[in-house]
């Protein structure tokens, strides 16, 4: 690889109905915190780069300078006002490829042909576009992730590196929780130095889980600069025609609720019986019901209503779905894997029912009621109209 | 001649059903004791094949990349969609292919179907990989319109237009329902909670008439299916597989389990005394929210 062909990172955001969606600015906290360490190990001045594609959106640019932004470019449109895979890829790809833009930010000719890192966010629109604009690009993706490190990789390899060793430098190590929660995967995107198969594979890209990373400290006094792209719009690439477009609430919807309880595996001794219970003991505290996302893989095969109502990817809690936080959050049955953790781990109050002590959610409660279920729901139910409760809705 | 072309693309999945799924003692998944199936977002990509036929009696392609067991996967797609044609892309040179080179082989492969394709679909993600990446690769690959996360859809055969409807849910922040309208061909990506909905009487009947065609068709699925290997598809080798895979995975780990966040009181279940004091803490947690 020639130094300089491929630099910086380059961080895509989304803004949904004028407003930037959070991941935007969790993604550009990771990756100023990732680009500081990498300038000060690599004795570098590489810059983080939000690109923003939209209309009207002026004072965003502001906004994601202050949170850690060197350089914001700006795609302005009206057919860019909302997203459509098409020409979003289109114009993102267009920008990570242009040397214009690259001269600004590294003010200095270069051999930039694209992007050293980009970032998407992990949800409906920014997997999408991130697995077009890959394509788009000619490189890897890694999607959900939730860890991300830059090493030196010392690597022997059948295909990469035609049994070598290499040593593979400024690697983005991309950690993927994999659905277990229990493990994590460490996915490389790497140029294959095998002479058969010779290929460069830049940008090193991935999709981050929402709701992982903290967005820095917005900083007032932080200096950035705006760059404005003329966009080249294909008439072509305008084939889709939003004729409607209602932003609505979710139809579970956890904000609404001061106390959550959730379900895990753990139902399955009896999944039908117990996800009645746990109804039950959801009504009696005012809860919505929430539950990890095995569960959301329909593993048992209940009553049609039952399982449509509740073994669904809305009601999911953690890294795969909504992160909440609620003032009573009760896991029934859940061992507490990490990427259900991350999801509820701001509850103010957490108890949890497990008949198994050495299972990892005693670590994330208050309180740990040892016991079975079936046992402890009917219990809690009965004791919970003793005290009388008044919620408030 | 049908004056619509549909293909699916699908998954041979670990079945995650209590009773075919096995977990090892450390909760990851025990992929040779777990049994396999057609994943449940491709049953779903199925069944929206399934309402073009039944709606527009399109005609139904599917293909999958897999090992040769995979062609059990095609079999139960075609029981849920009455397919007319199979394919298996399977070559030893296609394992380990990350998302990209996974794509490179669908694209080839359904490019290879008959006739012009005008829709495509796929499912949500794969319950075992769950990148949801593929779908869209592919999409962009064969240079069709993506869309994804779709919940309806109805055709304009005349004019050669769908309009669909997308549920966009942006986790935390809020959903869009949206409306849109793209000339054919589309690619599809279709959302976990699409229903297909048929409401005349002349409906109901398409779609009992074609559901015992299916059923016909997959017990003699071997007749509508083809397999290919690399040579047979005309990929190039370096495009596909490892050699072709952008991506590696360099390792994998358990995660180590954090600190504990909080000290838990341990409450013993059968006891009333222990069920009286947690409630009360339960009560309590919920008034401190009332006062603020």
């Amino acid at each position: 690889m020639t130094e300089g062909n491929y630099q910086h990172l380059y961080v895509i955001m989304e803004v949904e109905d004028g407003k930037l969606v959070p991941v935007s600015l969790e993604m550009l906290g990771e990756a100023r915190r990732l680009v500081d360490s990498f300038n000060r190990k690599y004795n570098l001045d590489e810059k983080v780069v939000a690109v923003l594609l939209g209309y009207e959106l002026n004072d965003i640019s502001q906004t994601l300078i202050e949170h850690g932004a060197d350089f914001v470019v700006y795609a302005e449109h009206p057919e860019l006002m909302v997203y459509r895979n098409n020409i979003y890829t289109k114009v993102i790809g267009q920008i990570a490829q242009d040397k214009n833009i690259a001269k600004i930010i590294s003010s200095e000719d270069s051999n930039f042909k694209k992007p050293r890192y980009m970032f998407f966010g992990a949800d409906n629109i920014g997997r999408h576009l991130s697995s077009t604009v890959l394509v788009e690009l000619e490189s890897g993706l890694a999607s959900d992730i939730n860890k991300l490190e830059i090493n030196d990789i010392k690597l022997t390899h059948q295909h990469k590196t035609d049994g070598k060793e290499v040593t593979y430098e400024k690697t983005l190590e991309m950690y993927r929780p994999d659905f277990s929660g229990f493990l994590w995967t460490t996915i490389l995107c790497l140029d294959n130095k095998n002479h058969s198969i010779e290929r460069e594979y830049h940008p090193q890209s991935c999709s981050i889980i929402p709701g992982v990373f903290e967005p820095i400290e917005p900083d007032k006094k932080r200096k950035g600069q705006v760059i404005e792209y003329t966009t080249k719009i294909d008439q072509n690439d305008l084939k889709v025609k939003v004729l409607n477009r209602q932003v609505i609430k979710s139809e579970v919807d956890f904000d609404r609720y001061r106390a959550v309880v959730s379900f895990g595996r753990g139902i399955k001794d009896a999944p039908e019986e117990n996800i009645r219970l746990i109804e039950e003991l959801a009504k009696s505290l005012n809860a919505e019901i929430g539950v990890s996302l095995p569960i959301s893989k329909k593993p048992f095969s209940i009553n049609q209503n039952l399982s449509a109502k509740y073994m669904i990817l809305e009601r999911v809690i953690g890294t795969s779905g909504r992160k909440i936080s609620p003032m009573l959050y009760v896991a029934i049955g859940i061992s507490g894997a990490m990427q259900h953790v991350a999801g509820m781990k701001d509850s103010e109050f957490v108890v949890a029912v497990n008949p198994d002590e050495n299972s990892p959610i005693k670590d994330e409660c208050d309180i740990f009621i040892k016991g079975r279920m079936e046992d402890v729901i009917p219990k809690l139910v009965e004791e919970i109209k003793k005290q009388s409760f008044v919620i408030q809705a | 001649m049908s004056e619509l072309n549909v293909a699916v693309i699908i998954k041979l999945e670990p079945d995650f059903s209590e009773g075919s799924v096995s977990y090892n003692p450390d909760g990851t998944l025990n992929r040779a004791e777990t049994k396999n199936t057609l994943g449940p977002h491709s049953t779903i990509a199925a069944h929206a094949a399934f309402y073009a036929k039944v709606m527009y009696n399109a005609r139904i392609s599917i293909g999958t990349m897999g090992p040769p067991i995979a062609e059990s996967a095609l079999q139960m797609a075609q029981r849920l969609s009455d397919a007319e044609e199979l394919h298996l892309y399977s070559d030893r040179i296609f394992a380990g292919a990350d998302t990209l080179a996974t794509a490179e082989v669908l694209k080839t492969g359904i490019e290879k179907m008959q006739g012009k394709m005008d829709i495509v679909f796929s499912g949500h993600r794969a319950s075992d990989g769950e990148t949801g990446q593929t779908g869209p690769q592919t999409a962009w690959k064969l240079g069709f319109t993506f869309l994804g996360n779709v919940i309806d859809y109805k055709i304009d055969i005349q004019n050669r237009t769908i309009t669909a409807k997308r549920l966009v849910r942006l986790q935390g922040f809020s959903d869009v329902v949206e409306e849109i309208e793209a000339p054919l061909p589309v690619f599809i990506s279709i959302d976990p909670s699409y229903k297909p909905l048929f409401n005349t009487i002349s409906q109901r009947l398409a779609f009992g008439k074609f559901q015992k065609e299916a059923k016909i068709r997959a017990e003699n699925y071997k007749q509508y299916l083809k397999v290919f290997n690399v040579q047979q598809l005309g990929v190039d080798p370096k495009y596909v597989g490892l050699p072709g895979s952008p991506t590696i995975v360099y390792k994998v780990e358990r995660i180590p389990r954090g600190k504990a966040t909080r000290q838990a009181e341990v409450l013993d279940g059968s006891n009333p005394e222990h069920i009286r004091k947690a409630v009360s803490k339960m009560k309590e947690a919920l008034a401190a929210m009332v006062i603020k």
